[in-house]
């Protein structure tokens, strides 16, 4: 790694001015699990790393009256064991846990993993189908958007050079929504998706399905809400051939590549298949079958 | 230079080191703890596992000045002079190590995985080590080794306890 200088970032208001002082020359250092992995390839490093992980302000989950409130610097681990998150939205947990290896969300982050912005990032299509927003801290003081606002194309956000992604909040409305994740990777551990897809629902009172949303993640420059099959799905009771339809909806939006790791026909395939298992779970899970 | 203060397996140690040096590169080059290997150099091969904090962490992937104030355990610090520890003992006798060099590192995760879950079903065994690539054994062996040494500790808890934290 080429030699830069170092500032553990006590608290926002710090990291945040050592950004504007230092802008396009600083880095932000949050898990270090991409970071680091990057600066060791790149031939020209940072003049600064900024190190936000001792900042207490950036950790933990909360519950707040908006929704629930995750710390961008809470890890993969930290998601997965906590209590909150198993009660309001256990979708994200089963996320986190595909992510990496034990290792990797340890130390990894999930405002790292959505900063980050691959396009087969895990953390995203869960948060995506719970109406996730983002909280951003800058000069000009805060600001909060939808995540699908947030990510911009691959490894592009919203973020300016002088603000840092603080927080990730589950609106309210969203908590307790039956949701559902699933991953097609050619491994099950340290594997990147070759698809992965999230879906959520509520059953109003004649059982049809309202508020449907449908994520899907490496099948497009960003990830993306299949809005195509949530238009089809609302209002619709919910069927078997339902979901087909919705699956199949959701294959015919997303924009695939082909690369060596599969065929944009394959990954086509896998979406319409995760998207109407990740259907039927979310119903499940709404009619408390599981 | 940046002063660091940290405890590695039961001592006190304090170095001075460069903002880029790794926790990998400080533990290796400073301190002589060659235990934990250089391998993939970005998270993928889990051969320079260590605990950090009682989690296990690459540290390939995590700076030297992130660990001050911590407490970290090296496969240098889990067996005593006179017996190796239940892990390694198992590793030994299923032969669940062939070259050895995922050795230490495998054997960290294995142990951060039974400080926290004691009892662990065979995938969760598979789970815990998925981020440490063997390409000698085939793992079989190794699962086989993390569950006997489980079982083992379980019988055993009180004196398995004290490994690894003196």
């Amino acid at each position: 790694m080429r030699s830069f200088e170092y500032v553990a970032a006590g608290d926002i208001r710090h990291a945040v001015q050592l950004l504007a002082e230092h802008g396009a020359e600083a880095r932000i250092l949050a898990g270090g699990t991409d970071l680091l992995a990057d600066l060791k390839s790149s031939a020209h490093g940072p003049r600064l790393v900024i190190d936000i992980s001792r900042a207490q302000a950036l950790k933990g989950i909360t519950l707040t009256p908006a929704g629930l409130c995750i710390g961008a610097m809470t890890t993969h681990t930290e998601i997965m064991r906590s209590a909150l998150i198993a009660e309001h939205c256990p979708v994200l947990a089963a996320a986190a846990h595909t992510i990496g290896a034990v290792q990797t969300r340890n130390l990894g982050t999930l405002g790292g993993n959505l900063v980050t912005a691959v396009p087969s990032m895990d953390s995203g299509p869960a948060l995506v189908a719970l109406d996730a927003q983002v909280g951003l801290a800058g000069s000009a003081g805060e600001r909060r958007l939808p995540l699908t606002d947030f990510f911009r194309g691959p490894r592009k956000t919203a973020l300016k050079a002088d603000e840092l992604l603080i927080d990730i909040v589950i609106p309210a409305t969203s908590l307790g929504k039956p949701a559902a994740f699933l991953k097609s990777g050619l491994r099950k551990g340290q594997a990147l998706a070759l698809v992965n897809a999230a879906a959520s629902l509520w059953l109003d009172g004649k059982g049809r399905i309202i508020e449907p949303r449908v994520a899907l993640g490496a099948v497009a420059p960003v990830v993306m809400r299949a809005t195509d099959a949530e238009q089809f799905l609302a209002g619709r009771p919910p069927a078997p051939g339902v979901f087909v339809q919705a699956g199949a909806l959701a294959a015919a939006a997303c924009k695939p590549i082909s690369d060596f790791r599969a065929s944009a026909g394959y990954r086509r395939d896998l979406v319409a298949v995760l998207v109407q298992r990740a259907l039927a779970q979310a119903y499940a899970m709404a009619e408390g079958r599981t | 230079m940046i002063t660091i203060r940290f405890v590695v397996n039961g001592a006190l140690q304090v170095l001075s080191v460069a903002p880029e040096t790794t926790l990998l590169g400080a533990l290796r080059n400073q301190l002589g703890l060659t235990g934990a290997k250089s391998g993939c150099e970005v998270g993928d091969c889990g051969a320079c596992t260590v605990i950090v904090d009682g989690r296990s962490v690459n540290a390939c992937l995590m700076l030297a000045v992130q660990a001050d104030g911590c407490t970290v355990l090296t496969i240098e610090g889990l067996a005593t002079r006179e017996k190796l520890h239940p892990l390694q003992r198992a590793f030994e006798e299923l032969a669940a190590l062939q070259c050895g060099f995922c050795g230490p590192g495998a054997i960290l995760s294995a142990k951060a995985l039974l400080d926290v879950n004691p009892d662990p079903s065979r995938q969760e065994v598979r789970d815990g080590l998925a981020g440490n690539l063997c390409r000698c054994t085939g793992y079989t062996k190794m699962i086989d080794a993390v569950l006997h040494a489980a079982q083992e500790l379980r019988a055993a808890p009180t004196s398995a306890a004290t490994h690894g934290e003196r």
